[in-house]
């Protein structure tokens, strides 16, 4: 019986005028993503391919051990997203990558070493063009398929109420709930028919172009972010049957559900993270430079106060100016660690608050399947941390291995003179691993699942209790 | 007398709707939270603005000798941002000003920023709000306005009465904008009441000026959506067919054009042979100043070429050529402050001021010429592809719209540009104090030892918005447009409505 409702709706639906609009835009939105996709893309990978290549060539072209351990790696690049189509994230609003070079000048011929460093992303002062949303699946999914469920779904119970058919088709003893069934699969089939196209034709083009090419792990990751496509879909059809069949005129419920829509997914994310961002204050950049200088200004006064004390004797100035030198670095690197914390912990907390907005569920689980945004920075940030850690053990395990070093790090004659073949030196890759995401995305997989289980039982409950 | 009660009729049918009640209040709600949290942020601007002005202010009177003057200007945040935020916080809103280069719109910087990841969260202003929701709410007044009338039979029944078609239909069209004019005026009222409330704002005559401005061009955009959905109505016989493809006229007017149109057009991609080019020219004019100096040099009785004729003590000289390619930033900045100058140098004092008369004048004018090509090249490189993407928007009322209210506010790429217009303006009073000090060959340019520089009678910058006539000017051209839609869809609907059998 099921299956006969649905059949019904769809039937309804294919011949209607909204099935044909909902489907040109679905494929002219999803064509013209495609076609940017492939002119872009291979631009994005050489440039990326480009910069970490001359950034490990310059690393590579370092011998003795004293320069490497000063130097430090240089810039390390973030490695864009095969899949970059889906969901672009806010990319251009995250910088791509961070660096890690000598920063302190603690004496006129005393320098400290490489500290890492995350320089903020300001795209827009160059920029004069008018802002946009990229448009991408995320945008697709998040807003146009959402709009679309509502435009469906929102007269599906009302209007045959108002025309009578519901009390013809309950009299026909068929229970409830099967109604109710048939009607939520019949919507979510014809919705799905045009966007399941839609996402194909987008995926055909790109597979075809000769640059691109898309790995299995990929087609994994396609086929997880199709599912939560069609989860939240299904999130908003139950909304409007949900709508539809506790308001009783068919106009009323489409304001409601258009004006819940616009307040949930056009307004909420952005008022609520500006709301939520207005509660912790990290460090300006003004502040941050005078915390900065007024360190260095500190170390080097100390450090003179002790220079008289090693007058004549040569090896207790090497101690001094390693311990200087490894006490600059550190504390330039504490500072810059202390600012970017603050300002991830002020980013997340107004993300956390935005989720009560499925869109923003959306398209936070969409960004972590993809590969882009403020999630995949971060772990972007903690493979900088655990890279940093191995180049310096690096440093001090290539200066233990020589005997005739003093071991005295910082200084160039505490350390090992032997020159370092430059291929084991450690370089930078980026990676990411689809099993980490699943952690990550777990909680909002949840949260979806959870708005979606309340708004259709609470349809279903509405919908027993109706009169017709 | 008979079109009196008819818009009477329409709008008690209107005023007590649902669709009304719940266009208000969402209306409030949206705008109140948002210009809660915008006030918020110009505070924040504001306060950041000040401190910076301070510093900045501080630091000149620091500097001692005229050609380590350091003169860096800020631009204050606009007020009416929170209406339109428009480029106001993404432009610069720090620039150094110098005599040895002319400032552009690419080579300030930003200050007070504290977490520049906050962008990527959009952030919404008053007439964004309007755009989405007052359009819809046109749209969903209008699209039964004619075809529910007929299938209710109605308009036949009005129509036996002797009231000509054309009348019927202006009833209804003042009618529902009176109706739609209610949630828009009240939560404008509103956001004026938070405004004057809150302590750190003040309003001026022309800022009212400017947000009737603003009010007008809501007015005109909102009737636009009103009549898009009243010709829907007019063509289509059904209302379910109506409404339909109301909303998806909506949908992609107001959500997927704005977004999609700007791909389609950033296929052209800044030239970058077009960049090349002009830098070489810049490069050109600065080597050949390069080479003027090294000759006066040379020609100098004393030996060398060195700048400061091996004078000592103190500090000494700062010097440093600015490259960007990006920008074609190119210039020769140096300050000098030789702090104490022995007797044994006194001699060659006459030297470095007669190379400082020399050479200053000449850097200038060496500046001014790069100027002149900087100029060309970025505007075509970088300013007439942003004006282009603004010719596409307009081709959605939205467009209009907000093109329309961004020059009300004066935050619009022509208002912004009124800045940096300005700080070139201050350049050329900073370089006027100089020749008027004679500033150039005064001992005062490098050396303090003889009293430093009085930094108080240098006039200082304060930047003037543009007055309200010329914010009108700017904002007419779309007005217009959105005014000649709105005839023409009248037209368009009267036509049809005339001709359509009921």
């Amino acid at each position: 019986m099921i299956w006969h409702i649905t059949k019904r709706e769809l039937y309804d639906n294919l011949n209607s005028l909204r099935f044909a609009l909902a489907t040109v835009l679905l494929f002219v939105l999803m064509l013209i993503n495609a076609v940017i996709h492939v002119q872009e893309h291979p631009e994005r990978m050489q440039k990326y391919h480009d910069a970490t290549t001359k950034s490990l060539n310059t690393l590579r072209s370092r011998t003795d051990l004293f320069s490497i351990a000063q130097e430090g790696p240089g810039n390390l690049y973030k490695k864009p997203s095969s899949l970059y189509f889906c969901e672009e994230g806010g990319d251009i609003f995250l910088p791509d990558y961070a660096y890690g070079i000598p920063r302190v000048q603690i004496a006129n011929n005393l320098r400290g070493f490489w500290s890492l460093y995350y320089p903020g992303a300001f795209p827009n002062i160059f920029n004069l063009r008018p802002d946009t949303v990229k448009v991408d699946w995320g945008f697709v999914i998040g807003y146009v398929l959402s709009l679309i469920a509502i435009l469906f779904t929102f007269d599906s119970i009302s209007s045959e109420r108002e025309r009578g058919t519901l009390r013809l088709m309950l009299s026909n003893s068929v229970p409830r709930h099967t109604v109710l069934i048939g009607k939520f699969l019949g919507a979510l089939v014809s919705i799905s028919i045009p966007f399941t196209l839609a996402i194909l034709m987008n995926l055909l083009v790109i597979s075809m172009s000769r640059d691109i090419d898309l790995g299995v792990d990929v087609w994994i990751r396609l086929c997880i972010i199709f599912i939560i496509a069609i989860l939240y879909l299904c999130l908003f059809i139950a909304l409007g049957l949900l709508v539809s069949s506790s308001v009783q005129n068919s106009v009323a419920s489409l304001v409601i559900l258009l004006l819940t829509w616009c307040v949930f997914v056009v307004f909420v994310p952005s008022t609520l993270a500006s709301i939520a961002s207005g509660f912790s204050n990290p460090m300006t950049y003004d502040e941050y430079f005078k915390r900065r200088n007024q360190n260095i200004r500190e170390l080097k006064e100390e450090y003179v106060a002790l220079l008289p004390e090693t007058r004549g004797l040569p090896d207790k100035k090497i101690q001094i100016d390693s311990e200087y030198v490894i006490k600059g670095t550190e504390q330039e690197e504490r500072l810059s660690q202390e600012q970017l914390n603050q300002q991830l912990t002020q980013i997340e907390l107004a993300r956390s608050v935005t989720r009560i907005s499925p869109v923003t569920l959306v398209q936070h689980l969409l960004e972590v399947f993809v590969g882009t945004g403020f999630e995949r920075h971060q772990q972007f940030l903690e493979n900088v941390h655990r890279y940093a850690r191995e180049y310096r053990e690096f440093v001090t395990d290539m200066d233990r291995a020589d005997s005739d070093s003093l071991h005295i790090i910082g200084v160039r004659e505490g350390m090992s003179k032997k020159p370092i073949s430059p291929e084991s030196i450690p370089a930078f890759e980026d990676t990411l691993s689809l099993s980490r995401d699943f952690n990550a995305a777990a909680v909002n997989l949840l949260l979806l699942v959870l708005f979606f289980v309340v708004l259709s039982f609470a349809a279903y409950l509405v919908f027993v209790r109706i009169e017709v | 007398m008979m079109i009196i009660t008819l818009i009477r009729r329409e709008l008690l049918d209107n005023l007590m709707t649902f669709r009304f009640a719940a266009a208000v209040f969402i209306m409030l709600l949206l705008v109140v939270a948002n210009t809660v949290v915008l006030i918020k942020d110009y505070d924040r601007r504001l306060e950041s603005y000040d401190v910076a002005v301070k510093s900045n202010h501080d630091r000149l009177l620091e500097s001692r000798t005229y050609s380590s003057g350091s003169f860096e200007v800020v631009r204050p945040p606009n007020l009416l941002s929170i209406f339109n935020a428009g480029l106001d916080k993404r432009l610069s809103n720090e620039i150094f000003v110098s005599y040895g280069f002319v400032p552009t719109l690419w080579d300030g910087q930003v200050h007070g920023s504290t977490n520049p990841l906050l962008n990527l969260f959009s952030s919404i202003d008053i007439v964004f709000i309007f755009e989405v929701v007052l359009s819809l709410m046109s749209l969903i007044f209008a699209y039964d306005a004619l075809a529910g009338e007929r299938e209710r039979g109605t308009l036949r029944l009005v129509l036996t009465h002797p009231v000509s078609r054309g009348k019927i239909l202006f009833a209804k069209y003042m009618s529902a904008m009176l109706c739609l004019l209610v949630p828009l005026l009240i939560s404008l009222l509103l956001v004026v009441i938070l405004l004057t409330t809150s302590t750190i704002v003040s309003l001026k005559v022309d800022d009212f000026l400017r947000i009737g401005g603003i009010i007008l061009s809501s007015i005109v955009y909102l009737s636009v959506f009103y009549l898009i959905g009243m010709l829907i109505s007019a063509v289509i016989r059904r209302t379910g067919t109506a409404l339909m493809l109301a909303m998806f006229v909506w949908g992609f007017w107001v959500l997927v054009y704005p977004n999609v149109i700007l791909v389609a057009v950033n296929l052209a991609q800044p030239s970058q042979e077009r960049l090349a080019s002009a830098f070489n020219q810049i490069e050109q004019i600065w080597d050949e100043f390069e080479r003027e100096r090294k000759d006066f040099l040379a020609n100098d009785p004393i030996p060398g070429e060195e700048s400061h004729f091996g004078i000592e003590g103190g500090s000494g000289l700062f010097e440093t050529w600015y490259k960007d390619k990006r920008s074609l930033l190119f210039s020769y900045v140096a300050a000098s402050y030789i702090n104490k100058l022995d007797d044994e140098f006194e001699p060659q004092v006459p030297h470095v001021q007669n190379y400082y008369r020399f050479i200053i004048p000449r850097k200038i004018d060496a500046a001014e010429r790069t100027w002149l090509v900087r100029k060309q090249a970025l505007e075509s490189v970088y300013f007439r592809p942003a004006i282009v993407d603004r010719i596409f928007l307009r081709l959605s009322p939205v467009g209009m719209y907000d093109a329309a209210t961004q020059a009300w506010a004066g935050t619009d790429l022509i208002g912004l540009r009124d800045f940096y217009e300005a700080t070139r303006k201050y350049r050329r009073t900073v370089i006027d104090y100089f020749y008027d000090k004679n500033a150039f060959e005064d001992r005062k340019w490098f050396s303090p030892d003889k009293g430093s520089v009085d930094w108080n009678s240098l006039p200082q910058f304060s930047f003037q918005r543009s007055v309200v006539d010329i914010n009108a000017m700017r904002a007419l051209p779309d007005l217009l447009l959105l005014l000649m839609m709105n005839v023409i869809l009248f037209l368009v609907i009267y036509l049809i409505f005339q001709r359509s059998e009921v």
